[in-house]
């Protein structure tokens, strides 16, 4: 049973993730493949806060979620000065830094060692231990998650947003300040992925570096085409679908080390296949 | 009497290619002024550099008595002048209203957090500019194409929801951009009545136009530019009837 709980509740937290890399990728066309970096930045935070005992989980989570918005603002900077290919290198060398500093800085991070014993989150004094009270506060935060981009969708932001990624200077006709809309949706992504860190650190316990780098990264986008760019019900599929993956393998008589290649190979496969025969994904739209 | 929209000694460098020299011009309140001229003349460059897409090198833009130097695109529209484009540049993947809708100013929630934390009052007040935008697009002959997206709808359909999103924005001046290009007759009829009734409505319309017809029906003034230089202004039937812009128009054709 433990272990359905542990699948659903990865799969809300990166719900969250693919609801960060939605905005950015899908809806506004900045594509970043840092989104994991952002993640990783939440979660080192809350887990030093919560290890050092300085923060209380909710507190933490709240300035993770905020270091990710200035984060998130400073990464997506250059995407306003360069057009949309050369982004995707600047971005890329961006996830190179971090998973850099991830392994390097070990008095901050523990390094390639990673961080282990990382205590579980606290709601007001009360340590939430079982795995039902874990998968309750994922399960709200992943609902609050979806509520806000449902939300955010409808809205005349989520229509501006849209219109921006199709045509900038027509958006600027329009009277439009496309600057500012953009740096929202960046501070917005950048919240998503702080909070989603946040939670996995204290989920797993255990954090490293090798759950923050580009195969990280990359296996969001994955999650956004196959899901589905642009729509609710395609961030929601695509990490369920996804993650399920990695449940199933060891049920086939495969030997675990060809079993983790067997992956990647298998997430790689489905991202070409989306993107050449059904680039809409299972419910989106074309990325 | 001072200007409506004033240009004055605009100048405009491409590496070596001068766009604008020596460009000035005005325009009056209330009228359909065509700007006319061969290719290359400068046309888009002018309405670029109003707008604001474009600095110019020297010269100044006034409008209202209050310069426009400097201005972002943005800032222009809110200041009273909007602009069309000559290859429309529509939100192919939104609907016909939402092309409209984007053009409205000052809208709740167009930011996250009146978006997340007002759902309520953003769902109400979008309600009411809904509204607004269907009524912009009956007023350009739309009202039945709203939920359409704009892949497809026809080529004329384009061209009067552009006018529409230009509309949507309150500007009082408008720029179009060859609206009438590549249009068939009734298309061609139907657009040129649109702008008739938005300056009877009291808009003030700068129109970029090739078509010498189009121009003779609807012009009220004509500038013609030659060379990033207005070289000659009057009425239509002046401009047409000068053999010397009509052999720089046509190469000597007629």
């Amino acid at each position: 049973m433990d272990f359905l709980y542990s699948y659903i509740v990865l799969a809300e937290i990166y719900v969250a993730l693919a609801l960060s890399t939605n905005v950015l990728v899908g809806i506004v066309g900045i594509f970043s493949v840092s989104q994991a970096a952002v993640f990783g930045v939440g979660a080192y935070i809350v887990a030093a806060f919560i290890m050092s005992g300085t923060l209380p989980f909710i507190a933490a989570l709240l300035v993770a979620a905020a270091c990710c918005v200035l984060l998130n603002i400073l990464l997506a900077l250059p995407s306003l000065r360069v057009a949309g290919d050369y982004f995707v290198v600047t971005s890329f060398g961006i996830q190179l830094l971090a998973t850099a500093v991830f392994t390097n800085w070990t008095a901050g991070t523990g390094g390639a060692n990673g961080l282990p014993g990382i205590p579980p989150p606290d709601l007001f004094n009360h340590p939430l231990e079982s795995t039902g009270q874990l998968t309750l506060l994922c399960t709200a935060g992943a609902v609050l998650g979806c509520v806000a981009f449902y939300l955010i969708m409808r809205a005349p932001f989520g229509r501006l947003l849209r219109a921006i990624r199709e045509d900038e200077s027509a958006v600027a006709a329009a009277g439009k300040n496309v600057l500012r809309a953009k740096v929202s949706a960046a501070a917005l992504a950048g919240a998503f992925a702080g909070v989603a860190g946040g939670l996995y650190a204290t989920f797993l316990s255990f954090i490293d570096p090798s759950s923050f780098d580009l195969d990280a990264s990359i296996l969001l986008l994955t999650m956004v085409v196959v899901g589905g760019a642009r729509t609710l019900a395609g961030s929601i599929i695509g990490p369920f679908l996804l993650l399920a993956l990695p449940q199933i393998l060891p049920l086939l008589d495969i030997p675990t080390t060809i079993a983790a290649a067997m992956r990647q190979l298998i997430y790689g496969l489905l991202l070409i296949l989306f993107m050449m025969f059904r680039p809409q994904g299972l419910a989106g739209e074309r990325l | 009497m001072t200007a409506y929209l004033q240009v004055a000694g605009l100048e405009k460098r491409f590496g070596g290619l001068l766009a604008l020299q020596d460009c000035s011009f005005t325009i009056a309140q209330g009228r359909i002024t065509c700007l006319v001229g061969p290719n290359g003349a400068g046309k888009t460059t002018i309405f670029n550099v109003i707008t604001g897409f474009l600095k110019p090198d020297t010269g100044h833009v006034t409008f209202r008595d209050r310069s426009l130097d400097g201005l972002t695109p943005q800032a222009v529209v809110h200041a009273g002048i909007a602009r069309t484009f000559q290859n429309l540049r529509l939100f192919a993947d939104l609907t016909a209203l939402d092309n409209v809708m984007v053009g409205l100013q000052h809208q709740f929630a167009e930011e996250p957090l009146g978006a997340i934390f007002r759902p309520f009052h953003a769902a109400r007040t979008q309600t009411s500019r809904r509204n607004e935008a269907r009524g912009i697009l009956a007023h350009v002959g739309l009202a039945d194409r709203a939920t359409e997206r704009v892949r497809n709808l026809s080529y004329g359909e384009q061209k009067l929801l552009t006018v529409a999103r230009v509309l949507a924005t309150g500007a009082e001046l408008l720029l179009l951009d060859e609206p009438a290009s590549g249009l068939s007759a009734g298309a061609l009829d139907n657009i040129m009545a649109l702008l008739r009734r938005l300056q009877n409505e009291g808009k003030t319309l700068l129109v970029v136009e090739h078509n010498t017809r189009v121009v003779q029906q609807i012009a009220d003034d004509v500038l013609f530019l030659h060379q990033g230089h207005l070289m000659a202004q009057g009425t239509p039937q002046e401009i047409i009837a000068d053999p010397a812009l009509a052999e720089i128009y046509f190469g000597g054709a007629i």
